[in-house]
């Protein structure tokens, strides 16, 4: 644990110190866990932190240094975007999964495009499905259809995420072939995803009209 | 940003959309997607010795996506399975001026010839005489 360099105290991220109120420019290329001061780990308690951001935010917010010299105001708004950019990455698993894979030497989103053609099949039957919900009159049983679809996919997120979440515990080494494994999951979530927001869009656009 | 007019002209007038049935010994099938996107685009060839004598496709995709996978259904009929697996996406990123976010949409195209024409050789295998 790192100690402030104003007032001694432990430092529970290098944004800012909470026992002084000091704020400092952490140095680039921190990982998301570092600048949040939480322990590189895939799995992560989501209250643990929001109540971290929180407390962080209100640290480093712009507000409070509003009589501040310049110089240390900008500092302010910088480290409120750096936590907010940690934060947006950590609160998402599947975003938080994919910044593993990439810092540990995984292939990129498009570096690893093949799935099994059994996959791709069945995403082609999905988009198939809503092309035809899309065309069709209200009330013609493909609102069952859409949504039996939609549960299905979200049975398939939640399976996915859990075979993610136990491939990341502990973590793969740097550059270990499950990394590649990993990669597919979360290419196939992405696809998972993409349908479960066009059934969603497409559900809403129903609503309205009635 | 401006599509050109020639992959309006494929968006508006999809050449060759439909489906073969896939249990056909004849018919070749290969599905593709785009993980960045989730575009997933299906072509499929039907076989006559070894020229393609048919082509169709299904794109779920952009504009590009589509055009670019019609345009190579357009191109690979009529042409032996040599002749289509040396198609390259740079000459339909050429053929249809695609911009650099939209390549990934002509390799797509690419990858989908190939699979298809996979295969069709992976039902018929290496030592199989084809019958016409």
């Amino acid at each position: 644990m790192q100690r402030c360099p104003n007032c001694d105290a432990e430092l529970e991220s290098p944004l800012g110190c909470a026992a002084c109120q000091r704020i400092f420019d952490p140095p680039e290329g921190l990982s998301p866990f570092e600048l949040l001061g939480l322990p590189q780990a895939f799995a992560l308690d989501e209250a643990h932190l929001r109540r971290r951001v929180l407390r962080l935010g209100r640290l480093v917010h712009p507000d409070f240094f509003g009589n501040a010299p310049a110089q240390e105001r900008e500092l302010a708004e910088r480290n409120s975007a750096r936590l907010n950019r940690a934060h947006e990455l950590l609160a998402d698993p599947v975003e938080r999964a994919n910044w593993f894979v990439t810092a540990l030497g995984g292939p990129a989103e498009n570096e690893q495009r093949s799935m099994p053609q059994a996959f791709l099949a069945e995403v082609l039957e999905w988009n198939e499905l809503l092309e035809e919900a899309r065309a069709a009159p209200a009330g013609s049983g493909l609102r069952e259809r859409l949504e039996a679809l939609a549960s299905t996919l979200a049975a398939e997120r939640a399976r996915g995420l859990k075979s993610i979440a136990a491939h990341l515990a502990p973590l793969p080494e740097r550059g270990s072939l499950l990394l590649r494994e990993l990669r597919t999951q979360l290419n196939a979530l992405r696809y998972v995803d993409r349908a479960l927001s066009e059934i969603e869009s497409l559900s809403l656009a129903r609503a309205s009209l009635r | 940003m401006a599509y050109s007019d020639k992959v309006i002209d494929h968006y508006n007038n999809p050449r060759n959309v439909g489906s073969f049935d896939k249990t056909k010994s004849n018919v070749g099938t290969g599905v593709v997607g785009a993980p960045e996107c989730g575009d997933v685009m299906k072509l499929q060839i039907e076989v006559e010795g070894d020229r393609i004598v048919d082509a169709k496709f299904k794109t779920f995709g952009c504009g590009s996506a589509i055009a670019s996978s019609s345009l190579a259904t357009e191109w690979i009929k009529g042409k032996t399975l040599d002749e289509a697996l040396s198609i390259q996406n740079t000459q339909i990123v050429e053929e249809l001026s695609l911009p650099p976010v939209k390549i990934h949409c002509s390799v797509l195209a690419e990858d989908a010839i190939k699979a298809a024409i996979h295969d069709y050789k992976t039902k018929h295998g290496p030592g199989v005489r084809r019958q016409t």
